[in-house]
């Protein structure tokens, strides 16, 4: 790679020298502190130096007098993040969904939570929120108590605006349908059959997890962010625990590293499996759905071998994981990845080559390179797009740069892409697997933590079945922390959606939608 | 006088209860194909191996409430379903299941014509019930029957035609009978068209990978979704039926009918025997297609139908009449 050697810091010191501030090395690569409207700069800047800049994610958060705009951005060998303050009583900041298109939902989000004005976005209006949330009443201001909000009744029936031209039809998909499995609001106008805008509205199930950390010691709120997400729960905590650890300046041990890596794994591996097989069940291959969902089970049942439960895990805790493999349990870890291994050249056969499903598949839903860049997706939306992304091998964490695995990329960028993505990464998560159970190094796999954890803020970026996973930890000294702030893969690819339905068959709708692998009780969180 | 060999054929064998009985058996067999393909146990509880689970989930739709959504049609959304299938009853009635029909005759001359007629006014009715309710998805569900059932029933008739013309008749019964006496199984001598029968009956019966009517992950329940009770139970009864009829005429037209060796005692215990297996043989067919392919889309089914299977369905028909009039008189 030849933009490895890309140092985004001192182009950035060289084009904007003194107006901005930089810490290298403070919140991964380096924090620029861009006061007045300069961070458009700052990202203007990084954008025009490096083609794979992209807004991760942004934070909101209250500092007392004023409110801090954080905007994370990552480029192809960096993590940076450019710190902006508005003031309380007047929060306006220029949008920056001008410069990147993939920062349109991050700003709605802060908008709607802290109050944030983002002057001249397109698509201004509620979008966490509900209707009937109180006008001026933002939940992640510290001045708010949940119990003390008001909600305003809404009127009766929503108003529904017909589209101008008459060809037109408006078909609402959701809050509850059959091609969604959990709740979330598409409004879809169609010309016929094909798709001309789709508008989305989140935060159905949205329960507030970002405020209850902060009133929740560290150790409890392991276990909240784990029920953010049931599928992947084990990385919830793992991104967590990380931002913790790296405040406090813990240091994990050896086995402890390793032990994640397989329950990060076994979460990957199992979430791979339901998407592969749901995604038959959306295109009416229910036998392929029945198949994947059947050699699911034993991974759930090492799981529970591994953890002590099925489904939340409950093992990663601060300093360490709560729980070590026992070495008689190691043989059935190993046979069933056996086993698994044994039935991947039939599924692959089937994901590359059976004709009623290539007929589904390619060529639906296609996103471009330039545009999954453009729109900052993440995982393997973006590696069946071509884009190398992978927090695993660009920002090594735990014990994955000491595992060698391959990071598997797709050019062709359309929904049979991403979904052999995943089927390719089943097999190379079953490596890691067999790697790090044979190399499992001895010694503790946990240690004893203080309870509270120094005044500091981390940032930490970990690699979810869905894609990578941004976690901000604020504390203030306390055993309780003061912001949390969790940026989700979903909410990172749903602009990819928006892009790439349309111009296609609203039939096309459901096939494109469940390669993205969407999860919207993590995006709503 | 009362002919109660009449009555009887009509209401008990092979009428009416026979048709039902034989329908819920066929519902389980499919249930139980589909589920061991896919890995899966199937109906377990009701009866020996299940066997009575579809006449259970018969009983239960009938007593559960009955709902008319305010804005359907009322008179069309009640008696649409019980049409249908009081049709698809009537037009089995003409297949010769023990050597004869219901009425104990071996049909008229032109009774295939009719019978895919019934057929197709019963899907017209299924679409009509569906429309009435007024439900969006149902007026999706119903307009992609009708699209569907528009487009392959013109391939359907064309390709019934070629036992038709083999053995000279269009009379169900003669075709049947000429595959035991005149001929051989029709699907040894026009293969082709046996093949091409099967894939379009699976889209007439919108099966995988026709069934887009009832793409639930788009429509829901297709035409069904408002429907509940009784008339739910009906729709569900006349696709059974649909399933069992259809696999029949392809017994009837391609496998020789009921037509087998008899080896002891009265003839039509036989034919009866062989109709069943042949029928079964069939629905295995059809339900391993079913599980083995993904759905295709709406505009995918339509230029498959108006590209693919009609010229086919052409070139088979043209086939044939060369064969029959130039090729099959030397062989015979």
């Amino acid at each position: 790679m030849s933009n490895n050697k890309i140092d985004i810091l001192s182009i950035v010191a060289s084009k904007l020298g003194s107006k901005v501030e930089i810490q290298p090395g403070h919140l991964s690569t380096g924090t620029i502190i861009a006061q007045n409207g300069l961070h458009r700069d700052v990202l203007k800047a990084m954008i025009d130096a490096d083609e794979k800049t992209g807004i991760t994610a942004i934070t909101g958060l209250d500092l007392g007098a004023t409110i801090g705009v954080y905007y994370h951005v990552h480029t192809s060998n960096a993590f940076v993040t450019i710190k902006a303050e508005v003031p309380k009583e007047n929060p306006k900041i220029q949008t920056i969904v001008d410069l990147h298109p993939g920062a349109v939902f991050h700003e709605l989000e802060v908008a709607d939570l802290l109050g944030v004005v983002f002057e001249g976005h397109p698509t201004p209006g509620h979008f966490v929120l509900s209707e009937n949330w109180p006008i001026g009443v933002y939940p992640l201001r510290k001045d708010v108590k949940p119990q003390e909000v008001k909600l305003v009744p809404t009127p009766a029936s929503e108003e529904i605006k017909l589209p101008e031209n008459e060809r037109l039809v408006k078909i609402i998909i959701g809050p509850q349908h059959p091609a969604l499995l959990e709740p979330e609001k598409f409004a879809v106008t169609v010309d016929g059959e094909i798709v001309t805008k789709v508008e989305p509205r989140i935060g159905y199930v949205h329960r507030g997890i970002e405020k209850a950390t902060e009133s929740r010691t560290y150790l409890q709120d392991v276990y909240l962010v784990e029920r953010i997400c049931g599928i992947c729960n084990s990385i919830h905590a793992a991104g967590f625990v990380e931002c913790v650890e790296k405040i406090a300046k813990t240091e994990v041990p050896e086995r402890a590293r390793y032990l994640r890596v397989i329950a990060l794994e076994l979460n990957r591996l199992h979430s791979h499996l339901l998407t592969l097989g749901h995604a038959g069940l959306e295109i009416g291959y229910e036998t392929l759905f029945q198949y994947f969902w059947r050699d699911r089970e034993p991974i759930m049942d090492l799981i529970e071998l591994t953890s002590g439960n099925r489904v939340y895990s409950s093992l990663m805790t601060v300093g360490g994981v709560r729980r070590d493999i026992k070495e008689t349990d190691i043989p059935k870890i190993k046979s069933t990845l056996k086993t698994l291994r044994g039935q991947l050249p039939f599924y692959r056969q089937i994901y590359q080559n059976e004709p009623s499903i290539k007929l589904r598949m390619v060529n639906v839903g296609v996103l471009k390179r330039e545009d999954a860049l453009k729109l900052s997706v993440v995982g393997p939306v973006a590696r069946g797009s071509g884009v190398d992304i992978d927090v695993r091998k660009d920002e090594p964490y735990e014990a994955y740069g000491e595992i060698p695995f391959k990071e598997i990329v797709y050019k062709e960028g359309d929904t049979w892409a991403r979904m052999n993505v995943r089927m390719d990464e089943v097999e190379e998560s079953i490596n890691i697997i067999e790697y790090a159970v044979d190399h499992l190094p001895s010694g503790p796999f946990r240690i004893n933590t203080a309870r509270s954890v120094p005044a500091g803020e981390a940032v930490n970026r970990v690699e979810a079945p869905r894609g990578e996973l941004f976690y901000y930890v604020r504390s203030n000294g306390t055993d309780m922390p003061d912001r949390v702030k969790v940026r989700t893969p979903t909410f990172a690819n749903i602009p990819s959606f928006l892009k790439t339905a349309i111009g296609e068959s609203i039939a096309d709708v459901p096939a494109n939608f469940v390669s993205l692998d969407p999860c919207f009780s993590c995006t709503d969180r | 006088m009362i002919d109660f060999t009449l009555i009887f054929r009509i209401l008990v064998f092979p009428g009416f209860t026979f048709i039902l009985l034989f329908t819920l058996f066929c519902d389980w067999v499919e249930r139980k194909i589909e589920a061991r393909i896919q890995n899966r146990v199937g109906p377990m509880v009701a009866g020996p191996g299940g066997i009575l689970q579809p006449l259970a989930d018969f009983i239960k739709l009938l007593t559960k409430e009955d709902i008319e959504p305010r804005d359907a049609k009322k008179t069309i959304f009640k008696f649409a379903p019980l049409l249908a299938f009081t049709i698809m009853v009537f037009a089995f009635c003409f297949i010769p299941v023990d050597g004869t029909s219901v009425f104990s005759t071996t049909g008229f001359s032109g009774d295939l014509i009719i019978i895919l007629a019934f057929a197709t006014v019963a899907n017209f009715l299924l679409f009509l019930a569906g429309w009435a309710s007024c439900n969006p998805y149902g007026t999706i569900g119903s307009a992609r029957v009708l699209t569907q059932f528009l487009g392959y029933d013109i391939p359907l008739f064309l390709i019934a035609l070629t036992p038709a013309f083999i053995a000279g008749s269009l009379q169900i019964a003669t075709i049947a009978s000429d595959q035991a006496g005149k001929f051989l199984p029709f699907i040894l001598m026009a293969p082709w068209a046996f093949v091409l029968f099967v894939i379009t009956m699976q889209a007439e019966l919108e099966k995988d990978p026709f069934d887009v009517p009832h793409s639930e992950s788009e429509l829901v329940g297709g035409l069904e979704t408002e429907f509940t009770g009784a008339k739910l139970a009906f729709l569900h009864l006349t696709r059974d039926v649909q399933v069992v009829f259809g696999s029949a005429l392809v017994v009837e037209l391609f496998l020789g009918g009921p037509y087998g060796p008899v080896i002891f005692g009265p003839s039509w215990i036989w034919y009866t025997l062989w109709f069943v297996l042949k029928v079964l043989a069939v629905v295995l067919i059809s339900e391993y297609i079913t599980t083995v392919v993904a759905r295709f889309r709406i505009d995918q089914v339509l230029s498959g139908n108006w590209r693919i299977l009609l010229p086919a369905a052409l070139l088979s028909l043209m086939l044939t009449v060369a064969l029959v009039t130039w090729v099959y008189p030397l062989l015979v």
